[in-house]
């Protein structure tokens, strides 16, 4: 293989990516014409292949990597050169090449797109089989698999931001397929303007880069980073004052210092009393983070991913929970080597992974949406990603991502199964989705209960499940705390004291890591139970009688007398459970990829991946040692936990503590149920302040630059038009008199002689005065200033110095007769002033 | 010979009965004339001041020049009869469209 596809010029690659890009193409451009049959198809065989030439490509980079003895190996492709760039602190040229290439990271992440995007294909072509928009579906779906390839597979940052970018759009395409109903939009464009705020995070990024390391792509970055910590002032970014300029005046509260000198506690409090600078690192750091929390979904950016899930199953299972949203802590583990030189940015990531899994945690306990449930278990899952890299654990941080694809892929499509099932007896799309509704699904749905089971046993953490290992080895990682890395934290390095996390953080993060663990076990069996188990509830609700038989998307049963049982809910077809029990296998054996350190068996997954994070790990520092068996108990109790409490609460009492826990904190239980209104804050604080911003540009625009600039200039032209109209009455006589009276007037202008003159200074205390021309003029001067024509006849003569020395006056009188005779004077008077006193 | 002054006072007689006449009358064919009324003062002036000057020496002075107020008012000739036509043919459209000849009434285009 190697001989048709050398490593450095792999080409390959263009069959990975042209594949769905194609399918895109076809199924958009021709879908409607096409037919279903030959969109499901095209679809399908643009994935497949995708994945089968995937499959090719990580076997030769196997070999690859077993002949160059665990290396860091590339396979790359460049398509074409993009640009270059001159910039950066040296001035290096920047060259930036659309260029992918496969890794060992990238790899196994190609693999996850096109494997699990082929299965979740697959399940759609069933699941949206009545669906009028068919093809722009497919479409769609094959455009984000691009889009995704080239994320993962782009070999700089500009390349892998088309990706970026690319994938946002397909979600906003997405969650908004169904876009007739305005929620739906609405939440797609929310997606989208969350994600912008973190691109730009990510942009900054691009820039501070480019600048400080001089280099994009991954490997001109890594061997740029050093640059990102040298020592001295002149390399640090000033965050206060701004730019690090000395601000005076009216700025001068710029300056650090301040507010301390002049103003109130409160300010002094608040703003910093000497300047506050950062390493480039740090910025870089932050910057990533930033367009990462965008992209997965973390605390601040969060809000967007349980609104995504307005947008069709399969799209939820694919890019809210298997693919895009690991995009951020794919792109960390990239430039895992630029994270580890800020410990600031790292503990951040820490603190701000173990928040959002503890948030969304207890978010999801009180859910009854089965698909919001879903997202908050993802959005919490995805803390405990970014938990994991944040502690510098970045192989159990991807290995948590490539488990997560598996078994939340198959929660989600086993949900859409689920909702496919309710459907058939309630045609409500938010009743069929809720899990108070549900319950015994395990008659009518075999093999959507044990695949979703497996899944649920995966998520818990259910001792040697995938999940279990994943979850395990982060919180393990979180406690013995190895965020130190020697490049980073050498003061003689950076010149600067460098930001030591606290000692109590590593305790901190772990037992809340633990706690969110806790609340997973107990939502997901909750999920489980409810939706499983006990009786069906379903037979009572709904009201199908009254949507018009046509609307009804489910054909072939339902029925529309509320007072018979109706249709019981059914088993989905082979392409929907297929994908179900793939996912399902793979969520409980994909754990054994990476083996718990205690069974001390060879870690496949561990090994694969050390090359890529060598960069990053080398030298770090264990800083508590602890056994993984005492560590894994936090994991394994929380598992134990939360299962056995939502065994007792769910089925041992049928739910009577919940409603009693209800009952007695309504506040608190309101609260949560409404997203602790997070949602909320951000209207009344952030949407309220670029609102009335919008409204005040508003009020200026239609103010001053409609009001004062477009209609006060409209109003003089229109008045000047109005007096002139007058003048063009019509009438060709009036014009014509008009001519006439100019005619007169230049007539009259011709017959008069002009006398007027221009003085200039001709040196030597002379002055020349110069008569205007004219035709047929002549002149006459008086130079002596007697009153008296120095000759008595007119002459040629036009010009005439005049001798003033300093500080003199002369009179100049000069006559002008033209050609009709008439004669006109004029009188200067020419000063020349004294010259000004010498100071020698 | 009559003396340059008669030429020049009938010339401006004519030019000021034309203009006048342009003037004050509505009616585009009376205008038009009046339009030759003057057209032809002018010539006659040109006429009247080419043959004073040749009597007077003055026109030999350069080359050429000695016949240029006589060829000048055949140029105006010219000019009139191709001002005549398209005036003409300008009226009879208007009158084609809007029944009048009167320049006061042709005022689609006022204000």
């Amino acid at each position: 293989m190697l001989q048709l596809f050398p490593a450095r010029d792999y080409a390959l690659i263009a069959v990975i990516l042209g594949m769905p890009l194609l399918g895109a193409f076809v199924n958009g451009v021709w879908g409607k014409r096409l037919g279903d049959r030959a969109v499901k198809l095209m679809a399908l065989s643009a994935v497949g292949i995708s994945f089968a030439a995937s499959i090719v490509a990580f076997a030769a980079l196997a070999d690859v990597v077993r002949g160059e003895k665990d290396a860091h190996v590339k396979l790359s492709w460049t398509a074409w050169e993009w640009m270059h760039t001159t910039a950066g602190r040296t001035g290096t040229s920047i060259p930036v090449d659309v260029k992918f290439s496969i890794d060992q990271l990238s790899g196994v992440m190609m693999l996850i797109v096109t494997g699990v995007g082929f299965l979740i294909h697959l399940y759609a072509t069933s699941y949206m089989e009545k669906d009028k928009g068919f093809a722009r579906f497919f479409a769609y779906m094959n455009l984000f698999i691009f889009s995704m390839l080239v994320l993962i597979l782009g070999d700089n940052l500009p390349v892998l931001f088309v990706g970026w970018e690319g994938v946002g759009l397909c979600s906003y395409l997405l969650i908004g397929f169904w876009f007739e109903n305005g929620a739906n939009a609405a939440a797609g464009k929310k997606a989208f303007i969350a994600n912008r705020v973190g691109d730009f995070g990510l942009l900054c990024a691009m820039f501070l880069l480019a600048w400080y390391a001089g280099a994009l792509d991954w490997n001109g970055i890594a061997n740029g980073a050093s640059s990102l910590v040298v020592p001295g002032d002149a390399a640090r970014i000033h965050v206060w004052p701004l730019g690090g300029g000395q601000y005076t005046g009216a700025l001068s509260f710029l300056q650090p210092g301040y507010f301390q000198s002049h103003h109130t506690p409160l300010l002094q409090s608040i703003m910093p009393a000497a300047a506050v600078t950062v390493s480039p690192a740090t910025a870089v750091g932050l910057a990533l983070l930033l367009g990462c929390t965008g992209k997965s979904a973390q605390i601040p950016l969060y809000v967007w991913l349980p609104d995504a899930m307005a947008g069709p199953t399969p799209v939820s299972a694919l890019i809210h929970a298997a693919t895009m949203v690991t995009a951020g802590v794919y792109l960390i583990c990239r430039l895992s080597f630029v994270f580890v030189l800020s410990p600031f940015v790292m503990v951040t990531i820490a603190v701000v992974g173990v928040a959002t899994a503890l948030l969304a945690a207890s978010i999801a306990v009180v859910q009854n949406d089965i698909k919001k449930v879903l997202a908050y278990s993802t959005v919490s899952q995805l803390g405990f990603m970014f938990l994991g890299v944040g502690v510098g654990a970045f192989v159990a941080g991807f290995f948590h991502v490539f488990t997560h694809a598996f078994f939340k892929a198959c929660l989600f499509l086993g949900a859409g199964s689920v909702i496919h099932a309710m459907h058939a007896r309630i045609h409500d799309d938010d009743a069929a989705q809720d899990i108070r509704n549900m319950g015994g699904l395990r008659r009518w749905l075999p093999l959507t209960h044990w695949t979703f089971a497996a899944a649920t046993a995966a998520i818990i953490g259910l001792p040697l499940t995938s999940g279990f290992f994943s979850k395990d080895e982060i919180l393990y990682r979180a406690y013995v705390d190895r965020t130190v890395n020697p490049l980073a934290g050498s003061t003689a390095v950076r010149g600067h004291g460098v930001y030591a996390p606290p000692e109590w953080i590593g305790h901190a993060l772990y037992w809340a890591a633990v706690a969110a663990a806790a609340m997973t076990a107990f939502y997901m069996c909750r999920l489980y139970i409810l939706t499983f188990w006990g009786s069906f509830r379903g037979w009572t609700v709904g009201r199908p009688s009254l949507l018009a038989r046509e609307e009804v998307a489910h054909d072939g049963h339902g029925s529309d007398n509320l007072s018979t049982p109706g249709y019981p809910p059914h088993e989905s077809p082979w392409q929907m459970t297929v994908p179900l029990i793939i996912l399902a296998a793979f969520s409980v054996f994909a754990g054994a990829l990476l083996n718990p350190g205690f069974v001390k068996v060879e870690k496949p997954m561990d090994h694969w991946l050390d090359p890529v994070f060598k960069a990053a790990t080398e030298g770090a520092v264990i800083v508590r040692e602890a056994s993984e068996w005492t560590v894994g108990l936090g994991g394994i109790g929380a598992f134990l936990v939360g299962t056995l409490l939502a065994w007792w609460v769910y089925i041992e009492k049928k739910g009577a503590p919940a409603e009693s826990a209800k009952a007695s904190a309504p506040g608190l239980y309101k609260l949560v149920l409404e997203k602790w209104r997070v949602d909320e804050l951000y209207d009344a604080t952030i949407i309220a302040g670029v609102d009335s911003l919008a409204e005040t540009s508003a009020a200026v625009d239609r103010g001053i630059v409609d009001g004062i600039l477009a209609r006060l200039t409209a109003l003089l032209v229109a008045a000047a038009g109005t007096v002139l109209r007058a003048f063009q009455n019509g009438v060709v006589q009036v014009y014509a008199a008009t001519m006439v009276v100019g005619l007169a007037c230049l007539g009259w202008f011709f017959t008069v002689p002009h006398a007027k003159a221009t003085v200039t200074d001709a040196g030597n205390d002379d002055y020349l005065v110069t008569a205007a021309p004219g035709v047929g003029y002549a002149y006459r001067w008086d130079a002596d200033g007697d009153g008296k024509p120095d000759k008595p006849d007119f002459g040629t003569q036009g010009a005439l110095k005049v001798h003033v020395p300093p500080g003199t006056t002369s009179l100049v009188t000069f006559e002008v007769k033209n050609a009709f005779g008439f004669v006109k004077a004029k009188k200067l008077t020419v000063t020349r002033p004294q010259a000004p006193v010498s100071s020698l | 010979m009559i003396p340059i002054e008669h030429y020049v006072v009938l010339s401006a007689l004519l030019f000021v009965i034309g203009g006048v006449g342009f003037l004050v009358r509505r009616n585009v064919l009376v205008a038009l004339m009046s339009i030759e009324v003057m057209l032809n003062a002018a010539n006659l002036a040109f006429v009247a001041y080419n043959r004073s000057h040749l009597a007077r020496g003055v026109a030999h002075t350069y080359e050429g020049a000695s016949h240029t107020g006589q060829v000048l008012a055949f140029f105006i000739i010219a000019a009139e009869a191709a001002e005549v036509a398209v005036g003409l043919a300008i009226v009879l459209a208007m009158y084609r469209l809007r029944r009048t000849v009167r320049s006061d009434e042709a005022d689609l285009l006022r204000n």
